[in-house]
């Protein structure tokens, strides 16, 4: 009985310990603190690019506190982040904003990783009135429920793929193409494809294959044979980085030829560095390129950004990481304008936005989302084996022609 | 005999008084607190099966998912076509009023108990013949094709997911809406363990014990294991279902394969949770998915990114340490204290005889 009198206080006290330290609560702003909360995708899927999103978020935040930071009412204030591993699963991730908002006391919320899980935290900030600033978060039905207390610094997702298909009509002579499609099941994905859906709507194309990928995905060759079988225009792929990773790999596998090749993802995914030359030609949304001619003074542009991201990080910024940093961009503005830490004066700052950040400009929708950042299109291109992403479209940032139709596999080296 | 009841009046009445204060003195932790419940609810569930009968099941999460889907459908259904509100990124939003999102959810959950119990019973009368490894295989099979199937039906969101019906605006409290399904869940655990208590108490568990101690003794006996196998599983289903009704309204938004056929996580915590407590016992499942709450939410977010290594080295250590889970290694040790009496000289006899 001793011992287990012993064991049961053991752990009585644990817990005990364990819930002081829960309850031992952040303030929404503490002594020279500003505290931003995130739950971020560390494990799971979505990992990789959850990783992009929080680097994204730390570079902001080490930049503009070492810039001075935020002054708020004459005082310098900084920033500060709380993350927590939402394990790219949505019912996860809608109880760690509960428990930001709840234990942590956090006041202001950062977008998680995908839009699945923005749609599972959005309700859960709106309900308690967080402002939250998401950079991840695409999906066209994020910004038609209504929410007030949400802004999205990029473009919503049913227009990444859109320009793709008018370039590919552009390039048959303004008439109708013949369009494959697969996509990734998940609330992204699925977006992109609505996209599609009205671009072929408005250009008399014909969808002749339109496939859904599993999400755990890694094989899409039942696709690919049948896109080998009918020979379509145009093949549109969608379904985050690895579904950018499957595409590239099996297509060069089996050799299918096909005139354009669109996806997304490629950058994040590193396509160009990982499959190197079998990517080549491959059309890519992107929300950002370090190529475009934004500048602020935080991160001068693009190309500063790129490389002190590289510097610190050790890899090429995908969009993923430079649409957060942007966030943390736009709350700093928001909070300047506001003048105080009271969530509505915040929320109302928000709302009247609009600025230049090395991203893009911002200015949000009555949805939320950004309307002043046209989408962009680049393409893998190799010069030997040295494969980069080149603006193709729109031709405003283009710095290469874009490259169609793409050569059969039996005529590339 | 007298004395062993009052104890159990006073635990009982102890519980309950916590369990109903417990949402005001830890008001922070409310969504955790629903979690708990729920989480009580799937282990003592699948402990009928897994542990009273024997058939280690992974498909009880299908009882679980269907129960999110029916209730978040018939509560927009009920009001408004469901097509239009799950079309993905349709530009109509639809606002329950307070009456209607009630009677929506209080129609759902009993839709959500009650459909999963019938199909519980088709399913069962299909594959509950299977034995052993096999029923456990084929039950994973359930979970993960109903993720799949889901992911595809346009009419509940496909894999753009179900965003539910959002709590009612005019409730201006923040807190509401917390208590709400505190509440909720609370109910529900208190109803499911009255069953189970009830259960155990009754010929049904022996008939379940007879057909997992040896099945074919037991239908040579004159029992028809097929019916009470059938009947158990769906009592499963029915409180499933319930949970998983009301995990999709505090969740507020189902995905196919993560949050509703999410065998990969709530799926295997289940079983886990009842093998951690002690599987075959009353208590085991409730302080096993106790224990494994707590570890869960006091530990994951120290070791960010490692918790799964975590849980992994947690489920080792459980089958190598307490294979009989927490309750019978305590048996174990103490067996006096269930009621079990051993001659101590006899015990000491032995022990020197070796």
């Amino acid at each position: 009985m001793n011992k287990i009198a012993k064991l049961f206080v053991t752990f009585i006290s644990a817990i005990t310990l364990a819930l002081v330290s829960f309850t031992s609560s952040f303030a929404k702003v503490e002594g020279e603190y500003i505290v931003l909360g995130s739950a971020i995708s560390l494990t799971g899927k979505y990992s990789s690019n959850g990783v992009h999103t929080q680097n994204g978020y730390n570079m902001a935040v080490d930049r503009i506190n070492k810039m001075g930071g935020v002054e708020v009412q004459g005082k310098k204030y900084k920033f500060e982040i709380i993350y927590y591993d939402d394990e790219s699963n949505p019912k996860r991730a809608a109880q760690l904003a509960e428990r930001l908002i709840k234990q942590d006391g956090v006041h202001y919320m950062l977008g998680p990783y995908s839009s699945g899980l923005t749609k599972a935290i959005a309700p859960v900030t709106e309900k308690y009135k967080i402002p939250m600033v998401e950079a991840n978060g695409a999906s066209r039905s994020l910004f038609t429920k209504g929410y007030k207390y949400l802004f999205a610094v990029l473009s919503p997702a049913n227009q990444y793929l859109e320009v793709a298909i008018d370039l590919a009509v552009e390039k048959n002579g303004g008439k109708g193409v013949r369009i494959a499609q697969a996509f990734e099941q998940d609330a992204f994905s699925q977006d992109v494809r609505l996209g599609i859906l009205d671009a072929a709507k408005r250009t008399g194309s014909e969808i002749i294959i339109d496939d859904k990928l599993p999400k755990e995905l890694n094989d899409m060759a039942a696709t690919l044979a049948k896109v080998k079988a009918t020979k379509p225009d145009v093949l549109v792929v969608s379904g985050h980085t690895k579904g950018a990773l499957t595409a590239i790999r099996q297509i060069s596998e089996m050799k299918v030829d096909v005139p354009m090749l669109a996806m997304t993802h490629c950058d994040a995914a590193k396509l160009s560095k990982q499959h190197g030359k079998k990517s080549e030609y491959a059309l890519c949304a992107s929300q950002w390129h370090k190529n475009l001619s934004y500048k602020d003074k935080f991160f001068g542009g693009g190309k500063k950004y790129a490389r002190d991201f590289q510097k610190e990080f050790g890899y090429d910024p995908p969009y993923q990481s430079a649409e957060s940093s942007a966030a943390l961009l736009v709350f700093k503005d928001a909070f300047e304008r506001a003048n105080s830490f009271d969530r509505d004066a915040v929320r109302d700052a928000l709302v009247d936005t609009e600025m230049q950040t090395f991203y893009g400009n911002i200015k949000f929708g009555p949805g939320g989302q950004n309307v002043a950042k046209p989408m962009i299109l680049f393409q893998v291109r190799c010069k030997g084996d040295d494969c980069e992403n080149r603006v193709v479209a729109p031709t405003k940032w283009a710095s290469d022609k874009f490259y169609h139709p793409i050569p059969k596999w039996s005529e590339r080296s | 005999m007298e004395k062993v009841k009052q104890k159990d009046l006073i635990l009982y009445s102890g519980l309950i008084i916590l369990g109903l204060a417990a949402p005001y003195l830890f008001s922070a932790f409310k969504v955790q607190l629903t979690y708990l419940c729920v989480l009580i609810v799937l282990a003592m569930t699948w402990n009928l099966q897994g542990g009273e009968m024997g058939y280690n099941t992974f498909g009880n999460i299908l009882f679980y998912g269907l129960g999110m889907y029916l209730t978040a459908s018939v509560q927009v259904g009920m009001f408004f076509p469901l097509a239009e509100w799950t079309e993905s990124g349709g530009e109509k939003t639809f606002v329950h009023t307070t009456a209607q999102y009630f009677q929506g959810i209080g129609v759902g959950l009993l839709v959500s108990a009650i459909i999963p119990a019938i199909i519980a019973g088709a399913i069962g009368y299909a594959i509950l013949g299977l034995r052993g490894h096999y029923f456990a295989i084929c039950t994973l099979g359930l979970g993960i094709a109903a993720g799949e199937i889901a992911g595809g039906i346009e009419i509940i969101g496909a894999g753009q997911g179900f965003t539910t019906p959002p709590f009612p605006a005019e409730i201006v409290d923040t807190e509401a809406r917390g208590k709400f399904f505190y509440f909720l869940s609370f109910a529900l655990l208190v109803g499911t363990f009255i069953f189970v208590k009830y259960i155990y108490g009754s010929r049904f568990r022996l008939i379940l014990n007879a057909i997992r101690d040896n099945e074919d003794k037991a239908e040579a006996m004159g029992i028809q294991t097929m019916k009470y196998k059938i009947v158990g599983w769906m009592c499963s289903a029915f409180f499933c279902g319930l949970a998983g009704g009301i995990m999709g309204g505090l969740i507020g938004y189902i995905d196919s394969t993560d949050v509703a056929f999410d065998g990969r996580e709530m799926g295997v915590f289940m079983v886990l949770m009842a093998i951690l407590g002690g599987k075959g016992t009353l208590w085991g499942p409730v302080i096993g998915a106790t224990l494994f709450h707590f570890f869960k939410e006091g530990l994951w977010t120290l070791i960010l990114g490692w918790q799964y290594v975590a849980l992994g080295i947690l489920i080792v250590v459980i089958v190598v340490y307490f294979p009989e889970g927490l309750m019978g290694w305590l048996r174990e040790k103490y067996p006096e204290r269930f009621g079990e009496v051993i001659d101590e000289k006899d015990r000491k006899a032995q022990v020197e005889l070796k």
